[in-house]
């Protein structure tokens, strides 16, 4: 039976008091364990937001170049969300939907330089839903929407193969091709709505619509979640809207024909709203300033996450090595009588100190292991609350950082940030430091009340009741 | 002529209280012989503590000189004196002093823990020693399922494990009732029968006295009196009241009944 198996027997005689300040101890090391993986992830947080935006970027640098040639015309009211660029897509309201005819598609193709003129017909749901989405600081908002946006397109097996006017990730079934009529690309969500799948019938307008295909419509933004497409006249049909049109893409022969064509449009159909190459690349200096923006606060945030951390941890440092070191002295207060009995029976001074010692390290180690399993599982919550928020559009929830969706504003069809997550887990090394460090705090906080026993004069200590 | 294990010469032991000297000892001259069972009585704060204190190198003297073993202890350093306490000196205190959170053999197993002998032979050692105390069977008995007189036992055994020169009893009888008073002082005296260890006893019951050889009266930190107890006619096998044969082991005289 030897020093440790008698430090054991002590820290088991009081189990309530043990727990106590096993706990104390625990959170304490819990705090220094999860303050560093608060940090990593941070970091990581950080590298992926900033590996997002530049794929992002250079993903919409590549579409705008090889889309040149493309002229979107749109009507008034495209759209359900029309907010502005450097705003959430929950800002603004919804607008009075205008419509141009089929004539102008026609006068547009007449217009010197123009390749091709794609026809579009978009009309939304009267009947609308309520769905729950994640916005900035991870507050979650409620929006009314329409139940679903039904997309006509011009299926021209041509238009299909050079531009990309339908969807592309099909999940079931497939994608509508030319000469498709009476049937419908559904996105996922409205399978589920509707409970069909392909081959099933869903009812549009009123009009009963054949499933040909399922596509998936996560990441391509808000408005695609819902979607429907289908070729254009069934559109027109089943919407009441003969004739109807609200966008159209047109496609120069040439780069250089872009700004004439934009401008003949321009004069002779002033209810459109035209945007070029030119537009979107406007656009797309804007996204880079608000990402720059973004990125130089998570630096500043990370800055300042490295002063904080540090000064949480020395705290931490402090209070585990106090709470030893009270607890210890304590301790040999209370065994002042049992230190004069082993001093008796020839305990020398060392023995003394080394008994008390390994009782404050033991206490520490213990409590490291605590610490760790506390900090494994809280590391999230208490990263959360000790350290800052990385990210203006980000969150700390659960189990994991949320950084949330970077939306692309008025960029139509260009791609939107993907949600970067990263998980606050204490790697094997902060744990193993963890553990190093509890056992060195405990040293070092029973340093002083072991060295006070083993100098306790044992008549003294005899005679102390 | 008898072998001297411990010979104190002019101690004195003065405390210093609030800039006021406190003559705890003056001048105590003792000299205890081996396989000697000696009593200090004396009543409250005539120094029969800081007697043994200073006899048991717990303390040190103002002044004066101790020989323990051949060895003048008074002025050695802590260290040295650590040894002599380890080696030299086993306790008996009248609060049993046990460590409640380990068994009789882990207890008696204590002070021959900072020696040489390897754990088997520390636990068979235990194992004997807490037989010779009656608690053969007991080893894993922690102090509080034992009674005050078995946890003394313990004491006991434990003072015994590193075969001291001398043995300090601090009213060893004091927290326990007549029966395992008697039984106590019976042990002590059977030890120094059967074992030849020398024993100093101090105590304020002049009944447990008798039971020793000589006994010492402290009044005021001196030594004023000596007298010889039952002890010595006992260790000549003969009883105390009639004289006729007695065996160690006897408890009341063969020949006239009375308790010995």
């Amino acid at each position: 039976m030897g020093a440790l198996t008698r430090a054991v027997r002590n820290l088991s005689r009081r189990k309530m008091r043990a727990l106590l300040v096993i706990i104390a101890l625990g959170f304490s090391l819990a705090i220094m364990v999860s303050i560093p993986a608060g940090i990593i992830a941070n970091q990581a947080a950080a590298q992926s937001m900033t590996t997002d935006f530049n794929s992002t970027m250079t993903t919409m640098q590549e579409q705008i170049n090889k889309t040149a040639t493309l002229i979107e015309c749109q009507t008034s009211g495209q759209g359900m969300f029309p907010g502005g660029s450097s705003g959430f897509p929950f800002e603004g309201s919804r607008q009075q939907q205008t419509y141009v005819n089929e004539f102008v598609a026609n006068g547009i193709r007449t217009i010197s330089g123009v390749k091709d003129v794609v026809e579009f017909l978009t009309a939304s749901s009267t009947e609308t839903t309520s769905e729950t989405i994640s916005g900035p600081g991870g507050r979650d908002f409620t929006i009314s929407r329409p139940v679903y946006t039904i997309t006509g397109v011009t299926l021209n097996s041509s238009f299909i193969d050079d531009y990309s006017i339908l969807p592309t990730n099909i999940t079931a079934g497939r994608n509508l091709r030319e000469g498709d009529s009476g049937v419908v690309l559904l996105s996922l969500n409205l399978t589920a709505y509707f409970g069909v799948g392909v081959g099933g019938k869903v009812e549009i307008y009123g009009k009963s619509f054949k499933v040909v295909g399922v596509y998936d419509a996560s990441g391509q933004g808000l408005m695609e979640t819902r979607s429907a497409y289908m070729n254009i006249t069934d559109a027109q049909t089943a919407t009441g809207l003969t004739g109807n049109l609200t966008r159209l893409d047109v496609y120069a022969d040439d780069v250089s024909d872009v700004d004439s064509i934009t401008t003949a449009i321009g004069a002779a159909y002033t209810s459109l709203q035209v945007t070029t190459y030119k537009d979107r690349l406007s656009q797309l200096d804007n996204m880079q300033t608000m990402y720059n923006q973004t990125l130089t606060n998570a630096q500043a945030t990370l800055s300042q996450t490295d002063t904080v951390a540090t000064q949480e941890i020395m705290i931490a440092v402090v209070a585990t090595s106090l709470i030893v070191l009270f607890v210890m002295l304590y301790t040999v207060r209370e065994r002042t009588k049992e230190i004069g009995t082993l001093k008796a029976i020839g305990f020398s001074n060392w023995n003394i100190m080394s008994q008390f010692m390994l009782e404050g390290m033991l206490l520490s180690l213990v409590a490291g292991v605590v610490g760790i399993a506390i900090g494994t599982v809280g590391a999230p919550l208490l990263s959360g609350i000790l350290l800052p928020q990385i990210s203006p559009f980000g969150s700390r929830g659960n189990s994991q950082f949320r950084l949330g969706t970077a939306n692309a504003g008025n960029f139509g069809s260009f791609g939107v940030l993907g949600a970067s997550t990263v998980t606050v887990t204490p790697s094997l090394q902060t744990m193993m430091i963890a553990i190093g460090a509890a056992v060195l705090l405990g040293a070092l906080g029973s340093l002083y009340p072991a060295w006070r026993a083993s100098r306790t004069r044992p008549a003294e200590a005899m005679r102390y009741e | 002529m008898s072998e001297v294990i411990l010979k104190a010469e002019g101690l004195s032991k003065i405390y210093t209280l609030n800039k006021r000297k406190i003559p705890a000892l003056s001048s105590v001259n003792l000299q205890v012989n081996k396989g000697e069972f000696v009593a200090i009585m004396g009543p409250s704060g005539s120094g029969k503590t800081t007697l043994l204190n200073v006899l048991g190198c717990l303390d040190k003297p103002t002044s004066g000189k101790m020989i323990l073993d051949e060895v003048d202890v008074a002025k050695l350093p802590d260290k040295q004196l650590c040894n002599i306490r380890r080696n030299k000196i086993g306790f008996i205190f009248q609060t049993f002093n046990l460590l409640p959170y380990l068994s009789a053999a882990e207890n008696v197993e204590l002070p021959m823990e900072c020696t040489r002998k390897s754990k088997t032979e520390r636990r068979e050692k235990a194992r004997k020693l807490l037989e010779l105390v009656g608690l053969g069977g007991r080893e894993e008995h922690r102090p509080q399922r034992l009674s005050a007189g078995e946890q003394q036992r313990v004491a006991i055994a434990r003072a015994l494990a590193n075969d001291p020169a001398i043995i300090l009893a601090d009213e060893p009888t004091g927290n326990l009732d007549t029966k395992n008073k008697y039984e106590i002082v019976r042990l002590l005296a059977n030890l120094n029968i059967n074992r030849g260890t020398t024993i100093i006893m101090v105590t304020h019951d002049s009944q447990v006295a008798s039971h020793t050889e000589r006994m010492l009266l402290l009044q005021d930190g001196r030594i004023t009196k000596e007298k010889q107890g039952l002890h010595l006619v006992r260790k000549k096998l003969m009883c105390p009241h009639c004289g006729s044969k007695i065996q160690p082991e006897d408890e009341r005289c063969p020949n006239c009944r009375k308790r010995l």
